[in-house]
């Protein structure tokens, strides 16, 4: 069996297989000998079908805390105190965040 | 020899050209902040492959494990920073702790790369402080753009953010603070999903949070005015997902982290007479000349 891995890089990086059809890059990894996961989720157009393969792991997006009424703050990573606290004057900040 | 066509073209002679690079003669650590794009194998630019697979160690904050996996692919000393999130812990805590973990690699003379999802400039505080704080030390840091949500958003939805003009807000600061939306141009409201957090521990907050920002919109937007809800693809075998709502069904519509919210334009531009009338004046004396 092809490695899920790799496939998914060889998908990403070629014009013809990024945009195929499902029906066509159903064929395509058919012949790669990929995983049944793999091309269940290309069938279903659900790459969740592939949490059981690649690990159902949670990954946090959000990598900003300079926003939301905290543009002006700078964290202090010597406190240990994770109590959430609404800011008394949120200031406007000059950093760009686009 | 059969030389194909594009062998001849410069552009990709250059391609296959290898240089060796000068011996790194110090032991002086560096830092490299670069982004890996959006969708896994469509978008990393050489420049970031290239500092990912030249550092001793890897620090990443990417959006799927399957991207994890494949950077492994680049660099078998990778370390997620996944784990120093915490239920109920403030997030501000959360990066300061990744700048703290990157720059103890680089003072102890490691090439150490960070690698985040998107462009590392875009919505990551760390990155940007963990660069300002190693150039003040005297270390060599850089940051390399990568493919954004932003990008992929213009070309998933077609929009061209020079036509009618285009403002970003993270959502909740449209709430916390008076801002001055223009309904002529396109409106981007990014990490809507946890509008109005005050907290910094929360990844959704909920419809109430969301009737707040309708209720703000409302004073620029009618509201069956059309929202898009968009999300781009970061495996190779998604399709961006692309939903279309009203403003007035916004609070019930379901969203997470990832989903970004685009209002189009509301109302038509509107000439500004008087500056059009001096620019003829000027134009006119400029020919007179």
């Amino acid at each position: 069996m092809s490695n899920t891995i790799d496939l998914l890089e060889a998908i990403g990086k070629d014009a013809a297989l990024r945009h195929a059809s499902a029906e066509d890059l159903g064929k395509v990894l058919e012949q790669a000998n990929a995983s049944d996961a793999l091309k269940a989720a290309v069938q279903a157009g659900d790459s969740s079908l592939l949490g059981a393969e690649l690990g159902h792991k949670p990954m946090r997006v959000n990598h900003d805390s300079h926003t939301g009424g905290h543009e002006g703050e700078e964290p202090d990573h010597k406190d240990d105190q994770d109590h959430p606290q609404q800011p008394a004057n949120p200031v406007p900040s000059d950093a760009s965040h686009a | 020899m059969r030389v194909r066509l594009y062998q001849a073209l410069p552009y990709y002679r250059a391609m296959n050209t290898h240089l060796s690079a000068p011996a790194n003669s110090t032991t002086r650590g560096t830092l490299a902040c670069v982004g890996l794009g959006m969708t896994l194998g469509s978008h990393l630019t050489p420049l970031a492959r290239s500092h990912i697979e030249q550092a001793d160690v890897v620090f990443a904050a990417l959006s799927t494990s399957a991207s994890e996996m494949w950077l492994r692919r680049m660099n078998p000393n990778v370390h997620s920073l996944q784990p120093y999130y915490g239920e109920g812990k403030s997030r501000q805590k959360t990066y300061r702790e990744w700048v703290d973990v990157m720059l103890a690699e680089v003072r102890a003379g490691k090439r150490v790369c960070g690698v985040f999802y998107g462009h590392p400039c875009i919505f990551a505080w760390s990155p940007r402080t963990a660069v300002n704080e190693a150039r003040a030390e005297g270390f060599v840091a850089h940051l390399e753009p990568g493919i954004s949500a932003e990008d992929c958003l213009y070309a998933d939805l077609g929009i061209d953010p020079g036509r009618f003009g285009c403002q970003h807000f993270e959502a909740s600061q449209l709430l916390f603070y008076e801002r001055r939306i223009d309904a002529t141009g396109y409106l981007v409201l990014w990490q809507a999903a946890l509008v109005g957090d005050w907290s910094l521990t929360r990844f959704e907050t909920g419809p109430a949070y969301k009737q707040v920002l309708v209720d703000v919109l409302s004073a620029d937007y009618p509201l069956d005015h059309e929202v898009i809800v968009y999300r781009a693809a970061t495996l190779p075998i998604d399709k961006p997902q692309i939903r279309h709502v009203t403003l007035r069904d916004l609070p019930t519509t379901a969203m997470t982290a990832e989903d970004t919210l685009v209002l189009p334009p509301a109302t038509a531009l509107k000439p500004n007479q008087a500056i059009r009338q001096r620019l003829r004046i000027l134009d006119e004396a400029h020919s007179l000349a």
